[in-house]
């Protein structure tokens, strides 16, 4: 693995601009879907941005009997193939951190896939709290 | 690495691939009911039918499903000649007198030119087309719950002697990949019905929150190595969990730092 997503939760102010960045870059027929990423309050003031960890040994990975998560050994993330997923939710309910999600608007299996080695997320970030480095 | 000619344009394809992949990947529209890439290629919706020819053929062409048709070196693929056009409104034509009410196959022959069919339409149709993207799933999966049974124009797709699977895990595959949405299903009180068959849907031990249904879960334990109390927990619910995590780590950080 070449790169890595790494985020820095004491410098998240929550203001969600990821959330935006997230859903616009990953819109579909010009609608916006779901955000993959979201950073939650876990007391007053202070966040965690919440996303796919892209783990090594990926629960999702495993729970998908149709192959359709596979890792991209230039970006290390765990991108799905939505031509393959047949939207079963395996992966939804295996993945411990709740990072594969269900995205109502269109309809189909979402996970983060760090845009193709890009994040739009890291770029819209306003305090540097998501990194994407290489290593 | 072969070189294949698509409506006139040279274009590279994977050796062993099918037509219809390349097509896909060249963007170019080609009408396609039963193909899934989480399947093998069935060939049963015929839609997907393409002109081919050779240099060498003398002039003669063939029409082939491009699911189904390897490519090769040479090989001369035309996607909308009068006569793909032709064959693909006929089948239409006959998809819609046996799915008169699906708005899936209304709409593909309005795009195609049929407005109506000139067949009689089938009384009371299920909008089934049977390309067994369901069965396939089912075996993919390695359940194989459902199968088509009877004979000629009686044949449905169905449970063994319609009971409910005994090999049924309730994951709603067959009912997702369905062209022409089928197979129906109803989560209700906890409770998932498909195939006449109920299942016990696993509430989120924190919120409620209802995921997949247990048979399912265990199905997965079985077949892969993942603890089973990820299954517990709804992805809402996880995604707290982990922001909580984290967030005492990061408290814990700043302690020591101070
Ligand atoms: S997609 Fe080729 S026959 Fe249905």
């Amino acid at each position: 693995m070449k790169f890595r997503y790494k985020v820095i939760p004491s410098l998240c102010i929550g203001c969600r601009t990821c959330e935006l960045a997230c859903a616009f870059t990953h819109a579909k027929d010009k609608k916006p879907g779901r955000s993959r990423i979201y950073p939650i309050a876990y007391k007053k003031d202070k966040y965690v941005p919440v996303v796919c960890l892209q783990c090594d040994d990926a629960a999702c990975v495993k729970s998908c009997l149709f192959d359709a998560l596979k890792r991209n050994e230039e970006t290390g993330a765990i991108e799905l193939n939505i031509d393959r997923c047949v939207k079963c939710e395996a992966c939804v309910a295996a993945c411990p951190f709740g990072c594969a999600l269900v995205d109502d608007v269109h309809d189909e299996v979402i996970k983060c896939d760090i845009c193709e080695g890009t994040p739009a997320c890291v770029q819209f970030c306003p305090t540097k709290a998501l990194v994407y480095e290489k290593i | 690495m072969v070189l294949i000619q698509i409506n006139g344009k040279m274009v590279k394809a994977h050796e062993g691939e099918m037509v219809l992949s390349v097509l896909r990947r060249e963007g170019i529209e080609v009408p396609a009911l039963c193909d899934h890439q989480a399947l093998e290629p069935g060939g049963s919706c015929r839609l997907c039918m393409v002109e081919i020819t050779k240099a060498d053929w003398d002039g003669w062409t063939k029409n082939v499903t491009s699911c189904l048709y390897p490519v090769e070196e040479g090989l001369i693929v035309s996607t909308h000649s009068e006569g793909v056009l032709e064959i693909r409104r006929n089948i239409l034509d006959m998809l819609l007198a046996r799915c008169p009410n699906s708005d899936v196959i209304q709409k593909l022959a309005e795009e195609h030119g049929v407005m109506k069919t000139s067949f009689d339409t089938l009384p009371d149709s299920d909008n089934c087309i049977m390309c067994y993207a369901c069965t396939r799933v089912c075996e993919v999966l390695g359940k194989s719950a459902i199968s088509a049974v009877m004979r000629g124009h009686k044949k449905v797709i169905a449970s063994p002697f319609g009971d409910a699977p005994p090999d049924c895990i309730g994951c709603l595959s067959c009912a997702h990949i369905c062209p022409t949405n089928v197979i129906l299903w109803k989560d209700e009180n906890g409770k998932r019905t498909i195939w006449n068959k109920s299942f016990d849907l696993i509430t989120c031990k924190k919120c409620g929150k209802e995921t997949i249904s247990r048979e399912f879960a265990d199905y997965l334990l079985e077949q892969r190595d993942i603890p089973a109390d990820y299954f517990e927990t709804c992805d809402d619910c996880k995604r707290m969990e982990l922001a909580f995590k984290m967030g005492g780590l990061v408290d814990g950080a700043e302690e020591v730092a101070i």
